[in-house]
């Protein structure tokens, strides 16, 4: 009997990579996210073509499952009233990132995944944090003005102010590496559960991207609904008057 | 644009120009959902929202209605009732009323033909005594008149006279009674 001993070759964050004008782009990833963006153009522009109030649609009924639920989180915390822009940001979010994170699902079998979910890549859950915190900026500066805004930062006890400032600064961050890390996760797991023999690997495989398809729509949740949050401390102008 | 899959270079929590692009993917997506694909969710499920609530309003009218219309049914047959009560307290009075007035046309009728009666039997017997008077003059003349022819005679015959003189006058009684009835 001779031990084998099965060399498991996993090479994070390793991409399919285009060069255009010099600059590198991740090209599965862009793939992913355009595949993922035309599924949700896709179902949109169909569910419009079959909208209406008296005989909805299972979509339109999907739809109006995830706008309600925005709608509510949004009311519940900000004010539809006070935020109207916030809906239809953290409905693109989750459906986007929920699509997105879906894609995980199919295997191309290739090495990289000529398709990865695109929020295994920083590059994606960058850009979407940063939009999120960077309108929430805007528009709290907008509601409070500068000084109104970020005053809160300065407020006593001093000892605190690094401590307020560095939460503010780590907002984007936490919030695109918490989705990074779950979906890049996952993908280490599909390699670690691909490394498996040939005639065993599907079991834990099938449990493992039903689990990750459960994480892909928790993940999406959480974003979105961290965005109604972020929102709801900078937007009710009314409550930054009395502090 | 090439496929080059090599090895990251360095750490990968490092962006890199695909940032952009997933940037610029994102936004165009949440245009095109909050412009195109939001409102036209939006509109039918405010639409159908507004259709519930016009439903729940219109149920709670037509509730409305109905105990309106229970209250309206119950007054009718109460008042109903009330005037049945009044109509049969009405028809007993008049009823009695009307007994009350046909016997007493039936005493006073009564009375009337007991006095026409009286009065008829009063004018009779008045009537028979006169005539009896009128008659007794003559009937005793005729009486003495045959007592004297017979006292000429014997005395059997007197009695016999007597005797026949009396029937005679009974003879004429009954004659006399029969023509009053």
């Amino acid at each position: 009997m001779s031990t084998t001993t099965v060399a498991i070759n996993i090479t994070p964050g390793e991409h399919i990579e285009w060069h255009v004008f010099g600059l590198t782009l991740n090209g599965d990833t862009i793939t992913a996210t355009l595949i993922a963006g035309a599924i949700i153009l896709m179902l949109g522009f169909f569910l419009r073509r079959g909208a209406s109030a008296r005989q909805p649609t299972k979509l339109q009924l999907a739809f109006e499952t995830v706008t309600e639920q925005v709608e509510n989180q949004v009311e519940g915390s900000i004010g539809i009233k006070t935020a109207p822009f916030v809906v239809p940001l953290a409905m693109a979010l989750f459906l986007f990132i929920f699509i997105a994170n879906l894609i995980a699902v199919v295997p191309t079998g290739h090495h990289p995944e000529y398709v990865p979910p695109p929020a295994s890549d920083v590059n994606l859950t960058y850009a979407l944090a940063l939009l999120v915190i960077g309108t929430m900026h805007v528009v709290g500066i907008r509601k409070k003005g500068l000084r109104g805004y970020y005053g809160h930062l300065f407020r006593k006890p001093y000892l605190l102010i690094p401590l307020n400032i560095i939460e503010e600064v780590m907002k984007p961050i936490t919030l695109a590496l918490r989705l990074f890390g779950n979906i890049f996760a996952g993908t280490i797991m599909v390699a670690l559960i691909a490394a498996l023999p040939a005639f065993i690997l599907w079991a834990p495989d099938i449990l493992w991207k039903l689990f990750d398809a459960a994480i892909g729509l928790i993940q999406a949740f959480i974003f979105a609904l961290l965005t109604v949050i972020y929102f709801s401390s900078v937007a009710p102008a009314e409550e930054g008057a009395h502090h | 644009m090439a496929h080059h899959p090599v090895l990251a270079s360095g750490n990968f929590l490092v962006p890199n120009a695909t940032f952009i692009a997933e940037f610029i993917a994102f936004l165009l997506i949440l245009g095109i959902i909050a412009r195109y694909i939001l409102p036209r969710i939006q509109g039918p499920l405010r639409e159908r929202q507004a259709i519930i609530a016009k439903q729940i309003e219109d149920s709670e009218e037509a509730k409305r209605k109905l105990a309106e219309a229970e209250q309206a049914f119950k007054s009718a047959l109460t008042e109903a009732r009330e005037e049945a009560a009044q109509i049969r307290e009405h028809a007993r009075a008049e009823a009695q009323r009307t007994v009350e007035e046909l016997r007493a046309q039936a005493v006073e009728e009564s009375a009337r033909i007991v006095a026409r009666g009286e009065e008829q039997l009063a004018t009779q017997r008045g009537a028979i005594v006169r005539e009896l008077r009128a008659e007794i003059g003559s009937l005793a003349v005729e009486l003495s008149e045959k007592i004297v022819e017979q006292r000429l005679g014997d005395d059997a015959r007197v009695s016999a006279t007597v005797d026949a003189f009396i029937a005679g006058l009974e003879a004429h009684d009954n004659a006399q009674a029969g023509k009053q009835s």
